[in-house]
């Protein structure tokens, strides 16, 4: 091994960019290895905490039980959101449709009324 | 409440192996007037630092790390440490607030995993992680302007098919996206020992206009620089469809837990398993 070859920046915190922060916590939070200390805080707590900070830890799985599903219902990130969105459409378009030929009818009736007096008119 | 019986804490970085590592004393660490020092168990060596109890208990640390700034100076302090023991000697990185009542409890708890830490540590050493990510750019611009609603009722199904159509071709995008974010992933791994996938970023980092489709970490031998660097600059070329981007090198802290990939470590699963799909190169 030469250690020459890896030479890491002795220090990165000069560089204030989001989302090398947010690597750099994604490493420092829950990966390397476990021993458990006499005072810890839960894997779990900092990743809710970090959700609450919104800074970036957001899996599927606990992001969802800290309540956070916004994916779920974005359409560009769920074919199932896609699907939903595509249905919902559909049903106000359905809605619409309904309401059209409602009024359409309401007209026709109208307008056979009128026909009616009209021709009443003429019979007299 | 009964007072704490020591003032101070063991706080612990990393465990490394054999390495020259005096030169981390200059480091400030956490900043709490301690210098950063070695800690002998056995064969490991742990580097620590003394913190205080009043600042690092188990309240304090809560709410120390609910601050998003005081969190962040602890992440970098951390990970600073542990960059620059990884440069001096094989390191293991420990998680962040690795906190023991003393030194000797520090010297157990190393103890008691220092069969495990020795292959691990054997695993990382001449080896150093890097970081791919991969994004898609935003879908593309939908075929049809956006339906006014204006057109009316005449052209609903006109409507209905623009957008069928745009939602088709968001989710081929995506798939492509997907596709492209594997052959990446399958090039990189062909030059790695291991690897492995980490979640992807939400939103909040990689802002609207991209998606984060592969995260994922490898472990390679020092030497493979350039292959890596020479591989990624031709797939960019390749694979117009997606930004990648390389990280690294760094302390191997998702590869610190050993023989996930070989499945030669039992010590029984962290959370971190759980989570992140360990796949063999085959």
């Amino acid at each position: 091994m030469t250690d020459r070859d890896l030479v890491y920046p002795p220090s990165v915190t000069a560089d204030r960019h989001p989302s090398d922060l947010a690597e750099i916590l994604e490493r420092v939070l829950d990966k390397g290895i476990v021993i458990a200390g006499d005072i810890k805080i839960d894997l779990l707590d900092i990743e809710l905490l970090t959700i609450r900070l919104r800074l970036f830890i957001s899996s599927v799985d606990t992001a969802r039980k800290a309540g956070i599903d916004w994916w779920e219902t974005d359409p560009a990130l769920s074919s199932r959101a896609a699907k939903d969105a595509l249905a919902q459409e559909n049903a106000e378009l359905r809605e619409r449709l309904h309401a059209l030929e409602s009024r359409v009818d309401s007209d026709e009736r109208l307008s056979a009324v009128g026909a009616t007096v009209a021709e009443e008119g003429a019979d007299r | 409440m009964t007072p704490p019986e020591a003032s101070t804490l063991t706080y612990a970085f990393a465990v490394c192996h054999g390495g020259a590592l005096t030169a981390l004393a200059a480091l400030p660490g956490l900043d709490t007037g301690a210098s950063v020092r070695t800690l002998t168990a056995g064969p490991l060596t742990a580097v620590v630092q003394d913190v205080p109890a009043a600042g690092f208990g188990e309240e304090a640390l809560r709410r120390r790390l609910s601050d998003r700034d005081e969190l962040e100076r602890c992440a970098r302090a951390h990970h600073t440490v542990i960059t620059a023991a990884a440069a001096l000697a094989p390191t293991v990185p420990l998680p962040l607030a690795t906190l023991y009542l003393d030194d000797d409890r520090a010297r157990e708890a190393l103890g008691e995993r220092e069969t495990s830490l020795l292959t691990a540590l054997d695993r990382i050493a001449g080896r150093a992680e890097w970081g791919v990510k991969v994004y898609a750019p935003a879908g593309p611009p939908p075929p049809a302007p956006e339906a006014a609603p204006a057109d009316g009722p005449a052209s609903g199904r006109a409507y209905l098919d623009r957008v069928r159509t745009r939602q088709r071709s968001r989710e081929q995008h995506h798939t492509q996206t997907l596709r492209a974010a594997e052959r990446v992933d399958t090039a990189v791994r062909s030059l790695a020992v291991a690897a492995r996938r980490l979640r992807p970023h939400g939103v909040e980092v990689t802002g609207k206009h991209r998606t984060h489709v592969l995260n994922a970490a490898y472990l390679l031998d020092l030497g493979r620089e350039r292959e890596l660097r020479a591989a990624l600059a031709s797939l960019r070329r390749d694979e117009t469809d997606i930004q990648i981007e390389l990280s690294g090198p760094w302390a191997p802290y998702s590869f610190a837990d050993g023989g996930i990939a070989d499945g030669g470590l039992t010590d029984g699963g962290t959370a971190d398993e759980r989570r992140t799909s360990g796949r063999t190169p085959s």
